[in-house]
């Protein structure tokens, strides 16, 4: 059987979009950390998924909460898959895509996150005590360590900056090792 | 909600080369695309009301044949409302590919999804010529629309 012709899903999934038919969009992206799964909604990125997640788990996730009509288009997420090549290749300092949290239940899981992209920035990191500390919650260290292992938009929302107190690079939902890679693109000193 | 749906793609991604197959048996290589292409639409379009995720590739395989019919409808009667004579037409792209989906089908079969999707009649009509009542009119075409979906198979 032929295999269905590129250009002629990105023409369904743009149709789908213009007619404000899907309820979220998905891209998957070639990066040097491998290869990404990126969906967004009308709020922006909601969910970046790595190579090593199960696609149907991550699209099922995303379509529970913002509707079954999930379509994947490059051309409609251009902007966005751009931003991410851009700072991930190193030619970008800054990543800026709108991003959506609601995949975040917790209150204090939702805040610390919403901190961190907004004060950590490239090349600085920040311990999980401290950034705790950062959301008036200075006991709450654990609880901003699970928000970070649960990061729905990890690079965007940029957890792999959050380091244990102790030292090393501690844990990160896409491995120690693409933690490690982050960090040494974005120049921060690794103890 | 207590239907849980799994996201549109995933079945785009599973159906979408046996459907695009089945597109191009029922409305012939040329409007093979653009019939899948508006069948998805209008599958997303119904997505979220389904009742239940059940049977999701049979469901889709449906609105593909009922795209394609459709579409040979519209074409159909573009040529009976349009100016110039038919024979500019070449009515070859679409009787053709609507006489070869229909070829092997008992006769009488033939004779009513003619007259309901290639004369486009109505029921009323469609009763006359059979000599029978509306109703039955009815259950003759979708017991016969039901036979070319069986027909059509899944690979």
């Amino acid at each position: 059987m032929t295999p269905l012709p590129a250009a002629l899903l990105e023409r369904i999934a743009s149709a789908a979009v213009q007619e404000g038919l899907a309820d979220a969009v998905f891209t998957r992206l070639a990066t040097p950390i491998g290869r990404l799964l990126v969906v967004q909604g009308p709020a922006g990125v909601c969910r970046v998924g790595f190579e090593e997640e199960p696609e149907d788990r991550l699209l099922a996730e995303a379509a529970a909460r913002l509707g079954p009509r999930v379509v994947a288009s490059d051309r409609e997420l251009a902007g966005t898959r751009d931003a991410l090549s851009a700072y991930l290749e190193g030619d970008e300092e800054r990543l800026e895509v709108p991003f959506d949290l609601g995949l975040v239940a917790a209150p204090v899981r939702r805040a610390a996150l919403e901190a961190l992209q907004r004060d950590v920035g490239r090349g600085q990191t920040v311990t999980y005590g401290a950034l705790a500390a950062s959301i008036g919650r200075p006991r709450a260290a654990r609880a901003v360590g699970s928000a970070c292992a649960r990061n729905p938009v990890p690079i965007v929302v940029p957890c792999h900056r959050v380091l244990p107190g102790s030292g090393g690079v501690g844990s990160y939902g896409g491995g120690p090792e693409r933690k490690r890679a982050l960090l040494a693109l974005e120049g921060a000193l690794l103890g | 909600m207590s239907v849980v749906l799994p996201p549109f793609w995933s079945l785009v991604e599973a159906h979408g080369e046996e459907l695009l197959a089945h597109a191009r048996r029922l409305a012939g290589p040329q409007q093979a695309e653009d019939v899948l292409q508006e069948a998805l639409l209008r599958a997303l379009r119904a997505y979220p009301r389904l009742r239940h995720a059940e049977h999701l590739r049979a469901w889709l395989y449906r609105v593909t044949t009922t795209t394609a019919i459709d579409g040979l409808r519209a074409r159909r009667r573009e040529v009976l409302t349009d100016a110039p004579p038919p024979q500019v037409v070449e009515p070859e792209l679409y009787d053709g590919a609507f006489e070869t989906l229909i070829a092997d089908l008992p006769a009488t079969t033939q004779f009513t999804l003619r007259l309901r999707f290639m004369d486009d009649l109505d029921y009323e009509a469609i009763a006359q010529r059979l000599g029978c009542s509306p109703a039955a009119a009815r259950q003759r075409v979708s017991s016969a629309l039901r036979s070319l979906r069986e027909r059509i198979p899944a690979s």
